[in-house]
């Protein structure tokens, strides 16, 4: 009797042992990366947590000011200016993305002739470098009379020439168009995956019962795409609200300086950080930046569920 | 087992640290080894040979010295040469921060105990400001007076970055703002060239003179350069205002005669330079452009490019003093300095504080007015040089363009400069592509820096 006790406490006990062995060891594998990630992300996100309740020019001691920092990004023009901007910029540029994205993955996803080609070239300026797409781009889009698409503007189109990145009307346009064409191969790429995992099957059944191309697309096509499209606007919002390469590049001008009309939240933290000096600021203005990002993944992975339930 | 992983998660957890430390010298380290093989290969071989020497001698000591533009900048090496010969067991390493942030770089590399350079190059006022304001650059003032340094040599430059009573910085080059020509266009027109004493109406007469707006073979009378201080800061010329006084009313003038000159094809159009980023060296070379005010940092480049071969259509160029408003003496111009200052940190300070007192001293004059540039320390020995360098226009005026009566720093120093200069680009930008008025934009320049300086 007390023997098996014992033996059975034993091998309780051995079983405990051997999953906390097998813990530390799925632990250790997973620890190199943990540990950067540690050091180099989670580390900074809660110094920054703190940071912006703080006074700190990165050299002298660190000062207390409560809610301060908050107070004065909200009442900075060009904090207001780089929220404004990030949210028409993200307004305009995650559905347009998303519909062009959608539209050529269906044309490419055709039995066409040269469509490895066609592919290639709409993934093209997702993968070329962006200085040098960039430095294209301004080329085409000069504010000069003379430039490409001014030419074509005046001699096809008969409407006056347009500034584009120079002007203050039509900067975050211009951003938002090079953005679109930019990142679109990209998002194909992933709807083309998409589309290529639904059923045929279910195409012929829908035909069968006599839908056309378009209730084809309606009731097939989009529902079937939805955990893609889920995916592409997560990314495509988060993205958005990160944007600062494209802005920097095109309207940065020769002294790297962005004007109200095209300042983004990004910028306005890197330029109060590292050109100003006033870290606590940078830091407030960053957790504004988190807390909106993570607003609108909670209202998006909620809508997921739905989805789900439905 | 435990055992194994835990110390397997300290290993990597050290390792990954030792990483994190290591970061910002490698980096630097790399770039100057960069810049170093890219430069001068003789340089390295020096300095194989040196560190031979130093191995036997033992007590050698490598000076890091922070900078930009290593491979394009003429007087990095020679300086580093000159010092040498009389200084065999010192090395010094070039950091190259590169030009573009380089403000900002050296800021974040001086926060917290992440750097080891001994000595740092200053580029701007601002960039001045912000190191001081931190805490990290040494005052410099007991140290001046225990080497009995005479300011004055400075021609006054260094009242203008005293802080609190006390100089973090010693300049070793001083530009000032001059007119280039090209004396190819104004005789292919038939126009005289410009004069040591021009006001700024004679010179707008003068540019839009030998204007030629053709289609395909355009001239311009004038060039800008995208900066604002090519337009805004020709006000101040006059000594009576302050670009960091929260009233810009006096820019109106200036702007308002380059607008009339865009607009009627005098210069060309910011907007188009904008996007284009073209650099106004460029520009000049290009052989269109009759005038343009830059400063005389310009001179070097022009001298070495034509030299080389690189510029063909404006090796026939000259200067002059930079035209000055009614009632003005001729001479007043824009100052920029670059200076240099020994961190807080900085491993070696005595053997840094010898290098900063040659380079900003006498032999360093010398040695950067040889290489075209113009020192912070002059006296008439050194205008003579540079005068005299091959390729330096050999026409009077030329000469004399170099004399000042009164120099204005383009940023004085002031806590608040970066918002400031912030401020001012903007309100610049939307004048020059034309998206505000002048009155509106100067009214806000008046009211964004006011509420800046409060």
């Amino acid at each position: 009797m007390t023997a098996a006790t014992t033996v059975k406490s034993v091998s309780v006990e051995e079983a405990n042992r051997r999953k906390l062995k097998q813990a530390l060891v799925a632990y250790s594998f997973i620890a190199p990366n943990f540990i950067g990630f540690a050091i180099f992300t989670l580390g900074p996100i809660i110094l920054a947590m703190i940071m912006a309740f703080m006074e700190w020019d990165g050299s002298n001691p660190w000062k207390f000011v409560g809610i301060q920092n908050f107070v004065t990004i909200f009442s900075d023009d060009r904090f207001m200016a780089s929220l404004k901007n990030t949210v028409i910029y993200s307004i305009f540029t995650v559905p347009l993305t998303l519909i062009i994205a959608l539209g050529l993955a269906i044309l490419l996803n055709q039995k066409i002739k040269g469509r490895n080609f066609f592919r290639t070239v709409t993934f093209f300026p997702y993968v070329a470098s962006l200085v040098a797409v960039a430095a294209v781009w301004n080329m085409l889009f000069t504010p000069a009379k003379g430039g490409v698409i001014n030419q074509l503007l005046i001699n096809i189109f008969h409407v006056p020439a347009l500034k584009w990145a120079a002007s203050p009307k039509t900067v975050l346009m211009t951003i938002i168009m090079f953005s679109i064409w930019k990142n679109m191969g990209y998002y194909m790429v992933i709807y083309l995956a998409g589309l290529q995992n639904i059923n045929t099957e279910l195409y012929e059944a829908a035909g069968l019962d006599g839908a056309n191309v378009w209730q084809k697309f309606k009731y097939v096509t989009v529902p079937q795409l939805k955990p893609t499209t889920f995916f592409v606007i997560i990314m495509l919002t988060i993205n958005c609200f990160k944007v600062y390469d494209i802005v920097y590049m095109l309207a940065g001008g020769s002294n790297g300086v962005i004007n109200k009309s095209a300042i983004v939240l990004v910028y306005y933290i890197y330029e109060e950080a590292f050109r100003n000096w006033n870290l606590g600021i940078a830091s407030a203005g960053s957790l504004v930046l988190f807390a909106i990002v993570l607003a609108i993944t909670i209202i998006q992975f909620s809508g997921e569920k739905n989805y789900a339930n439905d | 087992m435990k055992k194994i992983v835990s110390s397997l998660l300290v290993a990597s957890m050290a390792a990954t640290s030792l990483a994190a430390c290591g970061g910002s010298s490698t980096t630097a380290t790399t770039a100057a080894a960069t810049t170093a093989a890219a430069a001068e290969t003789k340089a390295q071989e020096e300095k194989a040979t040196e560190a031979a020497t130093e191995a036997a001698t033992g007590d050698a000591v490598t000076l890091k010295w922070a900078l930009w533009d290593a491979s394009s900048i003429t007087y990095y090496q020679p300086l580093i040469d000159a010092y040498k010969a009389d200084h065999p067991n010192v090395n010094i390493e070039m950091i190259d921060l590169g030009s573009t942030d380089y403000s900002t770089v050296l800021g974040t590399q001086l926060s917290g105990s992440g750097s080891d350079f001994d000595v740092v190059t200053i580029k701007d006022v601002p960039g001045y400001m912000t190191l001081v304001n931190k805490g990290v650059l040494e005052p410099l003032n007991d140290k001046i007076k225990e080497a009995g340094i005479d300011l004055q040599q400075y021609g006054g430059i260094t009242d203008q970055v005293t802080i609190n009573d006390n100089l973090y910085e010693l300049p070793f080059r001083s530009d000032i703002w001059v007119l280039y020509y090209n004396k190819d266009v104004f005789d292919k027109a038939g126009v005289a060239y410009p004069t040591n004493d021009m006001t700024w109406e004679q010179y707008d007469e003068l540019a839009r003179k030998v204007t030629d707006t053709t289609p395909g073979s355009e001239v311009y009378g004038a060039h800008y350069h995208t900066w604002r201080s090519t337009i805004q800061l020709d006000g101040i010329l006059d000594g009576k205002n302050t670009i960091v006084g929260g009233n810009y009313d006096f820019t109106k003038p200036y702007y308002e005669m380059v607008l009339k000159q865009q607009q009627d094809g005098v210069c060309m159009d910011y907007a188009t330079l904008k996007t284009q980023g073209l650099h106004y060296s460029d520009a000049f070379a290009q052989g269109n452009v009759a005038m343009m005010n830059m400063g005389s940092w310009f001179i070097a480049t022009l001298i070495n490019k034509i030299k080389s071969g690189e510029y063909t259509d404006c090796t026939n160029w000259g200067m002059v003093k930079y035209p000055h408003a009614e009632g003005v003496e001729a001479g007043s111009t824009l100052a920029t300095i670059t200076a240099l200052a020994l961190p807080t940190s900085a491993p070696h300070k005595d053997e840094a504080w010898d290098f900063i007192k040659f380079v900003t001293g006498e032999n360093g004059a010398q040695v950067l007015a040889e290489t075209g540039n113009i020192p912070a320390m002059t006296n008439e020995n050194i205008v003579s040089a540079i005068a005299s360098m091959d390729g330096f226009p050999q026409d009077d005026t030329s000469k004399d363009a170099l004399i000042t009566s009164h120099t204005y720093l383009e940023m004085p120093a002031n806590d608040k400069s970066s918002e400031i200069e912030t401020v001012l680009n903007e309100q610049h930008d939307l004048i020059m592509t034309e998206s505000s008025t002048i009155d509106e934009a100067v009214q806000a320049m008046n009211e964004g820096v006011q509420a800046i300086i409060g």
